[in-house]
């Protein structure tokens, strides 16, 4: 084993304990190295298994509804893919046993960014001059939903941000329609998240600078041109 | 002290086989398979959080997580890295060190002034195979192998904390988990 040093280090590196040199070293190493990811994987197996010591305790009731509530919006499976440079980080980090938590950090770190990017753009759009807002209440099929439509005819931009909002099937999605005295005029589609929340930034539709009311129904996931499900959300613009 | 005979008699353990078709139905999107798989493994990982982060609601609020990150990634579970059981406890001490780390202020046993936190569970055949396997380490190897997996630190911090030299550290946590590795082979997959 004296070719192999680094294969030493593999129960370390399992438990996520390995620093400085040491790390480098197996990092180096373990990337171009089967057997040690396979000595790897049986410690890490080990190192999981070890959690069974700490005794299991019964979990507070309420947790299991929280849990199911906060898996529901997100589709498993088929959730929308992820940036393909996250998948590549993520084989490669776990290839080599280097910390899951570096991905988690990194992965929200770009979640957070874009949000914070979509609400820096719905802030300078609240700051605009001639802005307007108006609120949407939730309707029986959504009693719970609430949202805002913020937009200007000026800058034609609008951003509706909902709450409370059930996240729909996976064959289905929300419409806004924009209702300026004929027929309503689809406001583009969108899905509310795990959190019940949604930001919708609104394709622009020339009816909005006389718009009348805004309303959200149910329908399939792709849109449709002409309203077909349960009214979910409308607020009537004075 | 050896793995008594009826611990290892529980070898291939029915639940755990169990645990891996429930993984699979996750894996397909099955929304029913989450709450089983929720009843199945959320007590361990409770049961692990509480004692990593000492704090009851801290410590729901990561099993919330895992089961999130379970529904979310069943697809990608390997057998070959752990029996269900395991990776619902890796996930878990993943998730309650990050936290470790995000607290800014150390606070002061917050457990007690916390929600009431519910009696052990009794210990199954694979969790008191673990625990005396972990006692028939010595207590220089153990105390330095609970450094690096409840508290999460590196080889230096444990070095540092138990004032050892580094090599001392890593040969006492490498052999140990040689150790367990012996004394659990035919107890766990």
């Amino acid at each position: 084993m004296s070719d192999h040093p680094q294969r030493e280090l593999a129960p370390l590196a399992a438990l996520g304990t390995l620093d400085g040199e040491s790390l480098l070293d197996w990092r180096e190493h373990a990337q171009g190295c089967a057997e040690c990811r396979a000595e790897l994987a049986a410690f890490e197996s080990l190192a999981g298994s070890m959690g069974l010591a700490a005794g299991a305790r019964r979990v507070p009731p309420r947790l299991r509804q929280r849990v199911m509530a906060a898996a529901v919006g997100v589709a498993a499976p088929a959730r929308p893919a992820r940036a393909p440079w996250v998948l590549a980080a993520a084989a490669s980090l776990a290839a080599v046993g280097l910390g899951a938590a570096y991905l988690s950090a990194r992965a929200q770190k770009g979640v957070l960014e874009r949000r914070l990017a979509r609400e820096s753009a719905v802030t300078s759009l609240i700051k605009a001059p001639g802005t307007r807002t108006v609120v949407l209440a939730g309707l029986p099929a959504a009693p719970g939903a609430q949202a805002r439509v913020v937009w200007n005819v000026e800058k034609r931009q609008a951003v509706l941000m909902a709450t409370g909002l059930e996240p729909p099937p996976p064959d289905k999605a929300y419409e806004l329609w924009v209702i300026a005295g004929g027929a309503p005029v689809p406001a583009g589609v969108f899905r509310s998240g795990a959190d019940w929340e949604a930001l919708h930034q609104m394709p622009w539709v020339e009816d909005a600078a006389q718009v009348k009311t805004f309303a959200v129904t149910l329908e399939p996931a792709a849109g449709v041109t002409a309203p077909t499900g349960p009214m979910v959300l409308a607020g009537a613009v004075s | 002290m050896a793995v008594p005979d009826r611990l290892a008699a529980a070898a291939v353990s029915p639940g755990e086989a169990e645990g891996a078709k429930l993984v699979a139905r996750l894996a397909r999107g099955e929304a029913a398979a989450l709450g089983e798989f929720f009843d199945r493994y959320s007590s361990l990982a409770y049961g692990l959080a509480v004692r990593i982060l000492r704090d009851p609601t801290e410590a729901e609020d990561v099993v919330q997580e895992v089961f999130v990150q379970a529904w979310r990634q069943a697809a990608r579970y390997d057998a070959a890295r752990g029996t269900p059981a395991a990776w619902v406890c890796t996930m878990a001490r993943t998730r309650a060190l990050d936290q470790v780390r995000r607290r800014t202020a150390r606070r002061e046993e917050s457990a007690e002034n916390g929600p009431q936190l519910a009696a052990p569970l009794p210990d199954s055949a694979e969790a008191l195979a673990v625990r005396s396997a972990l006692a028939s380490l010595s207590d220089d190897q153990r105390r330095a192998l609970e450094l690096a997996y409840y508290e999460g630190l590196t080889q230096s911090e444990i070095a540092r904390r138990l004032d050892q030299p580094l090599g001392t550290v890593k040969t006492r946590i490498r052999t140990a988990m040689i150790r367990l590795r012996e004394t659990l082979a035919g107890v766990l997959p």
